[in-house]
């Protein structure tokens, strides 16, 4: 072993690790002006209490009839479902528990628990552009990802609900004056969040108005305060949730569409959509549903519980 | 340095090495003082301020990242192995004598290099299930990028075998050993020893398309970033950590394989013809949710 | 199909983005590597640390997460790039840190005759390089070059992840009003796919006309 060789390892070792430290300073030497983050754990809507899950209804065997899905469900002993881990309020993995909060994750839950008697849920990570293949190939049994509901996705899979509806609102700096709602927005530069809603409803909703796209929200929310937008449009629990950690923006205007979210199932199976829909009417009735969005999406939504929106009630649902 | 490039310029003498030393004093000065200035702004904008980083100095997150770190080193491994060991026998293929082999091997070559690697992800996840190939999760993400990289790596032992000096087959040849013979005890082990480079940035390359684990599913590490993002609401810190793992695990994989490249180096003679230079790895990435 | 037929304006114009920033990154990351594989041959030890620094870190780190911090973290230092001369520039870089490695391979295939001939006619060490080594040290790479541009094609997806909508970002916008992703996630592949094998006929013929034969 030369000792020269050695050297220029060691050399290359203590340059590399001082250009680390060098861009990582650097790189942090930035930030989006003083807005204080939520540490873990704070914030983000409470955990579902386990009462309720408790609590939750367990189908009788009289409605599993044998070689239903649901049948097959319970024999396997976990609910296949299609998800996400980082939607904050709705379907967020907890780093620390492993767990995923959030409504359609508890939803997801109090479904398994209805098939299977226990809250077993394995989700499967997917996007938009992999969740119509995933129901038609039944790699996953259901998809609770804030589906909209639209004609021509229920060409391709079926709805069950809806669960739960919601709106896109407009949020802004805390300083912006100009905009006041979503009609202010013909001919500005918006940030939206891609492949969500919002990409198909700004140009009918604001003409003229020019879209940046953002794989994640965090990246949105920073484009916004970074300027690379007037403003940034959403559904509007999560702006909610945004501006309540965020003081550097700030919510204007109503929601203005009506997002009705359903649970994606695969077409065919009229049997399950039947099943699910069923189950669906029974939480509502009881409470648990407004339980389960008061522990969630309530957490930071002003106004009280909304009622659940009637199944069926939406065109393709 | 390579004394092919010592020889691009002589040994400095006094002037020229005044020169050098007053570049490298302005070089040092420019480069502390953008430092410098970079935590200026640093300290001005709360950015190093102890509650965005406090997360990063509990367990937990250090244990789920480190999890992540696991599964993304799993499926690199497992990807690394099976699509070297495909691609080696791939190359040979396209050296065979027989033309149908030749042909096969070649066609598969040439399809799965320009075929991006996302596109053949998402025939795995919805084609391949309708004619009941429905592979665990973990498949799901190593046998798209398997085919795609043994394609790649098969071009990497082809180059390499072929700048191999035509005279060691010849001499091979020549002392009666059987084409196969000559292959596997003459050129491939010469061929395989200058090829490390090639190989250990294929490699780091193959690591970094395991990112393509979120569109199956399979949480890796970058998803992993984003998803602790997500939850911390601290976007920068979060894919700072994130990138320093990378750096970290790439750099030292790296340097792994330079230092077995030189132990074995002292066997062969010295010209390091390294014929296939890295490729950046043919990770679409994709936008995540 | 209809769903690919429907949407031609919008896919169309995200294939012409990604053309657009394909080429413009091409150039960008071959003058870069130009530089970079210069710097690691001078004579100043400081510069050629720093040109392996940069390849050291951009070789190492992951596309998206370079991108991510570009586009985030430097407007608060007051730097302030559009989203896709941002996409160009970190997409050059990090390209150019691969073709400044094969540049390098390439300088040394030349024989050490060359460089010794070009240093005995007196020419400096700019001039050797530019005149004798690099004209020669550039044509024995170009097929390793050819791989590294179509690996550039494809990461160019990546700059979808910042705001730029390229070809896979108007696939996933017709997807999602479409809801047809094998259809379309076909088409854009099959597009990707004809780009690649264009690059590849490009570089075949390029080394036909000019690759050194030993």
């Amino acid at each position: 072993m030369s000792i020269r060789f050695t050297n220029v390892t060691r050399r290359r070792a203590l340059t590399i690790a001082a250009t680390a430290v060098t861009v990582a300073l650097a790189a942090a030497g930035c930030g989006d002006g003083g807005s204080a983050p939520a540490l873990p754990g704070q914030a983000d809507g409470q955990k579902v209490a386990q009462s309720v899950f408790d609590a939750a209804p367990v189908a009788s065997d009289a409605d599993i009839p044998a070689g239903s899905t649901m049948d097959m469900i319970r024999k396997r002993g976990y609910l296949n479902v299609g998800g996400s881990l980082d939607a904050p309020l709705l379907s967020q993995q907890n780093p620390v528990s492993g767990d995923i909060e959030g409504f359609d994750a508890d939803m997801a839950k109090l479904l398994a628990k209805y098939i299977i008697g226990k809250p077993e849920v394995k989700t499967v990570t997917i996007g938009t552009q992999t969740r119509e293949a995933m129901l038609q190939a039944k790699s996953v049994d259901a998809v609770f990802q804030t589906y909209t509901i639209t004609p021509q996705r229920a060409t391709q899979v079926a709805f069950a609900g809806p669960y739960l509806t919601s709106g896109l609102a407009v949020a802004v700096r805390k300083d912006e004056t100009g905009i006041k709602g979503v009609k202010d927005l013909a001919g500005k530069t918006v940030i939206v969040g891609a492949n969500t809603p919002a990409v198909t409803a700004l140009p009918s909703a604001a003409p003229g108005s020019k879209q940046v796209a953002f794989a994640t929200d965090p990246q949105a929310v920073q484009a916004l305060l970074q300027k690379r937008g007037d403003a940034y449009v959403q559904d509007f629990t999560l702006l909610a949730s945004n501006a309540k950690t965020n003081p550097g923006m700030k919510v204007v205007g109503d929601p203005f569409t009506t997002e009705a979210y359903g649970i994606g199932l695969t077409r065919e199976d009229t049997q399950f959509k039947e099943f699910v829909n069923n189950w669906l009417r029974k939480i509502q009735a009881d409470g648990t549903w407004s339980k389960v969005w008061q522990s969630t999406l309530g957490s930071v939504v002003e106004g009280g519980t909304p009622t659940p929106p009637a199944i069926g009630s939406v065109e393709g649902s | 340095m390579n004394p092919n490039q010592q020889i691009l310029f002589d040994a400095p003498g006094p002037r020229a090495q005044r020169r050098i030393r007053i570049a490298t004093v302005l070089g040092a000065l420019v480069l502390l003082g953008g430092l410098a200035w970079a935590i200026h702004r640093f300290a001005s904008y709360g950015e190093l301020a102890a509650e965005r980083w406090q997360p990063f100095t509990t367990w937990p997150i250090w244990r789920y990242l480190l999890n992540a770190l696991w599964s993304t080193l799993l499926a690199a491994a497992a990807t690394a192995v099976l699509s070297a060991a495909l691609g080696l026998l791939l190359a040979l293929g396209r050296l065979s004598a027989r033309r149908p082999l030749r042909w096969l091997a070649g066609a598969y070559v040439e399809v799965f290099r320009t075929v991006p690697v996302l596109l053949l992800v998402y025939v795995t996840l919805f084609a391949l299930p309708k004619y009941g190939l429905n592979f665990p999760l973990f498949w799901k993400l190593v046998v798209p990028l398997v085919v795609s990289n043994s394609a790649a790596f098969a071009e990497i032992f082809r180059a390499g075998i072929k700048a191999l000096d035509r005279g060691q087959t010849e001499a091979g040849l020549a002392i009666g050993l059987r084409r196969g013979q000559v292959m596997r005890l003459v050129v491939l082990p010469q061929a395989l020893l200058r090829l490390t480079p090639s190989l250990v940035s294929q490699l780091v390359g193959l690591l970094k398309d395991t990112s393509l684990g979120f569109v199956v599913g399979y949480t890796e590490l970058l998803y992993s970033g984003q998803v602790l993002a997500s939850y911390t609401h601290l976007l920068i810190q979060t894919f700072l950590v994130v990138a320093l793992i990378y750096l970290v695990v790439n750099a030292s994989l790296s340097k792994l394989a330079r230092v077995l490249q030189a132990r074995n180096g002292r066997l062969t003679r010295g010209r390091s013809t390294a014929p296939g230079p890295a490729t950046p790895p043919l990770t679409q990435g994709g936008t995540a949710r | 199909m209809e769903a690919l037929t429907g949407h031609l304006d919008e896919l169309g114009h995200g294939l012409l983005t990604t053309v657009h920033l394909t080429v413009v990154t091409t150039i960008g990351a071959l003058l870069l590597g130009v530089v970079v594989a210069t710097l690691r041959v001078c004579p100043v030890p400081l510069l050629r640390g720093v040109g392996m620094v940069y390849v050291e870190v951009l070789q190492n780190l992951p596309l998206l997460a370079l991108l991510v911090l570009f586009v985030f973290a430097l407007p608060t230092i007051g730097i302030t790039f559009p989203l896709f001369t941002s996409a160009a520039i970190v997409i050059a870089a990090y390209e150019g840190a691969y073709l400044a490695e094969a540049i390098r391979a390439g300088i040394n295939t030349v024989g050490v005759g060359q460089a010794e001939a070009a240093r005995a006619i007196g020419l400096t060490f700019s001039q050797s390089l530019r005149y004798v080594i690099l004209p020669q040290g550039l044509r024995a790479v170009i097929q390793p070059m050819g791989n590294i541009y179509i690996a550039l094609l494809m990461n160019t997806s990546l700059a979808a992840a910042v705001g730029v909508v390229e070809l896979t970002q108007a696939a996933n916008n017709v997807n999602l009003v479409e809801a047809q992703p094998i259809a379309v996630f076909t088409g854009a592949g099959l597009a990707y796919m004809l780009l690649a094998l264009l690059i590849g006929r490009v570089t075949a013929t390029l080394e036909r006309r000019w690759a050194i034969v030993r």
